[in-house]
């Protein structure tokens, strides 16, 4: 049976102070699909998360979340997805199960503290630092618990934002099992990053973006993963020419 | 059902953001110090207000004491006049202690006698050094020029705090519709603001037995003023740009709307509609009645009968003195400085006018005037005391010129319908 495509974009073109950043994207992420966009930097990979986001407005072509043009009800595209920016930051002064409450409050999810903690667990943050302030965490931390607000939101389609900038290695294993396992409950996730080896580790397809233009995909062999060297080579090849 | 539940929303907006507020310390901050303003200003405003009372309770009866003493001594109508003082006053309005006004520079209380009046009308206190040099600081300063700058402070960076910290796009993304969340965050900000300042008035307001009308006018007038303020910090914090150039910006309006255009407006206006001085007006008098001993007799008599013919039949003065001549050339003294007088009136409205129609451009200024108006304490208030000064002078006039120009004979008796002085005006 085919998968229902939750994020589309058509012949997607965003100008942004007279320059064109994306030029005729098109590409779709289905349910329990992990789509990594891949490119250098300024290739235009944050450029569409945005447009998905309706922070950006498309110049030309359509971007659909879950059937509908986000440009029709930006709102309710949000209310479908969760959203992991690249170093995400919550609020300081607030320990991670207040922030959680709070971003759960802000999209009108009601939590109970054993849903938080089953969360915050997932994510591997130690139960130690769970009362602590956000200003008194690392940088992996905090995105351990902006990870858990995603999880927590339980929408049928991510957009990650560079996820494991601020991850160490072993974090970065976790991270991509995480991932890779919300795929297979059934969500769509569009994860944009410059990590050619860890989006080969847990994406089922790849884009590449040079310029704005969306100029290869990969995907994944049935039951294998995309070959990183190969992935590496168009990407060194297409960003170094 | 869909209002029922978007009722619900709200409120549960309401309580998200107001117990994420409760976290902040430095808005907490802010609204301690807005209370303690608040406090400080209507704690000076009422501490003002009783000393005034106090002044005019003490001096009423001192005012009383010291007429009967000298009463005692007289035995003719005309030293009787010459000796009486009387005092007037302009008791403050419950609602004064909010804002003072006009108060702080003109008078409110005069001692005045059956001498030319102009001479007299102009008189005050020498004011206090420290008042001319910052103004008062009442309710109405504070509310007017005060907070908006708290506003300004507290609202300037609502988004670009979150910018620069790295949440915006997070918190933007997970809300949906961002915009509500900035609306409700800067309107709770501004809701503490109100509370704060309001509290102290309303409770200074019952302890001064303020009318409820004129609290809830204040009231509805500094929540309207405080949304304005919302509204354009809103506006501005809306932009792209820094929070450093957004304050910069409403910084840059404070000022010209605080400063800038009430200075230039104050200048253009006193040029445009030139006043006589109160001084002059005085100068004016006495030359009249110091030149008027010199004068034959006849001449301040026909100009007396101008304004009073029905003594005419009664002006023969055959003494070197006589007191009828005396009050006559007094009066006389008064008719001379009186197209100074009628213009220092005039031009003192319309100057007044002028500023009512600058205050249109400049909030704080309207903010602040309209407080006085609801105080009594503006210079409506303050012409309106004026007159009843001028008619009280009047009415001594009416007491004793019969007596004087018909030469009645002293009766102790006849002084218990001597005109009193009462702070409402004649009916």
């Amino acid at each position: 049976m085919a998968r229902q495509v939750k994020l589309q974009a058509e012949q997607l073109r965003v100008l942004r102070g007279g320059r064109e950043v994306l030029s005729g994207v098109s590409f779709e992420v289905a349910g329990g699909e992990v789509y990594g966009l891949l490119g250098g930097n300024g290739a235009g990979k944050s450029t569409t998360l945005s447009t998905f986001l309706g922070f950006l407005p498309a110049s030309g072509g359509r971007v659909i979340v879950n059937t509908r043009d986000v440009g029709s009800d930006v709102a309710a595209a949000r209310r479908a997805m969760a959203y992991l920016p690249e170093a995400a930051s919550m609020y300081e002064h607030l320990d991670a199960r207040e922030n959680l409450h709070y971003f759960l409050q802000l999209v009108g999810v009601g939590r109970g503290e054993s849903e938080i903690d089953a969360a915050l667990d997932r994510v591997s943050l130690a139960g130690e630092a769970r009362g602590i302030k956000l200003r008194g965490y690392s940088k992996g931390m905090r995105q351990k618990v902006a990870i858990a607000l995603a999880i927590l939101r339980d929408t049928d389609i991510l957009l990650l934002d560079e996820p494991t900038s601020g991850l160490d290695p072993t974090a970065i294993d976790e991270f991509h099992d995480l991932v890779r396992g919300l795929a297979d409950a059934g969500k769509a996730i569009l994860m944009v990053t410059h990590d050619v080896y860890g989006a080969c580790q847990v994406a089922d397809r790849i884009g590449l973006l040079r310029g704005g233009k969306l100029v290869d995909q990969f995907a994944a062999p049935a039951g294998g993963r995309i070959e990183t060297e190969t992935v590496h080579r168009a990407f060194s090849a297409k960003t170094n020419p | 059902m869909s209002g029922l539940s978007s009722s619900a929303n709200l409120w549960s907006a309401i309580r998200r953001e107001a117990a994420f507020l409760a976290r902040d310390r430095s808005v907490l901050a802010w609204w301690l110090v807005v209370l303690c303003l608040s406090v400080l200003a209507v704690s000076a405003g009422l501490s003002e207000v009783q000393q005034q009372n106090a002044t005019i309770a003490r001096l009423l009866e001192a005012d009383a004491a010291d007429r009967s003493a000298v009463l005692k001594t007289q035995s003719d109508w005309g030293g009787t006049a010459y000796s009486s003082f009387h005092l007037t006053y302009d008791a403050p309005s419950n609602f004064a202690f909010a804002a003072l006004g006009r108060r702080d520079d003109t008078p409110w209380k005069h001692r005045v006698r059956m001498l030319a009046l102009e001479g007299q009308i102009h008189e005050r206190d020498a004011g206090h050094p420290v008042l001319a040099l910052v103004g008062r600081f009442d309710f109405a300063f504070l509310a007017a020029f005060i907070l908006p700058l708290v506003l300004i402070v507290l609202l300037h960076d609502i988004r670009a705090r979150e910018r620069v910290a790295g949440r915006y796009d997070l918190l933007v993304a997970t809300a949906g519709r961002a915009d509500r969340l900035w609306q409700m965050r800067a309107a709770l900000r501004t809701g503490g603001v109100f509370i704060c300042a309001a509290i102290p008035l309303l409770v200074a307001g019952v302890m001064a037995n303020a009318a409820a009308a004129t609290l809830l006018a204040a009231t509805g007038l500094l929540l309207v003023y405080l949304l304005a303020w919302t509204i354009l910090c809103a506006r501005l914090a809306a932009s792209q740009r820094s929070g450093e150039l957004i304050l910069a910006a409403l910084m840059t309006i404070w000022i010209f709307v605080s400063v800038i255009i009430p200075a230039a407006g104050r200048i253009a206006i006193d040029r445009a509609v030139p006043v006589p001085s109160g001084a002059d007006i005085i100068l004016t008098q006495r030359e009249a009645v110091n030149d008027a001993w010199d004068l034959p007799k006849e001449v301040t008599m026909a100009a007396f009968v101008e304004r009073y013919p029905q003594w005419e039949a009664h002006t023969k003065v055959e003494r070197p003195f006589a007191w009828k001549w005396y009050f006559a050339f007094q009066q006389v003294g008064d008719q001379k400085a009186q197209a100074l007088s009628d213009a220092y009136y005039a031009g003192r409205q319309k100057r007044d006018r002028l500023a009512g129609r600058l205050a249109v451009i400049a909030p704080p200024v309207l903010l602040e005037r309209s407080l006085q108006m609801l105080a009594g304490t503006d210079l409506r208030a303050s012409l309106a005391y004026e007159a009843r000064v001028r008619a009280f002078h009047a009415s001594l006039r009416e007491f004793y010129y019969p007596k004087l120009f018909l030469d009645e004979p002293f009766e102790r008796a006849a002084l218990d319908s001597m005109p009193q002085f009462g702070s409402q005006p004649p009916k």
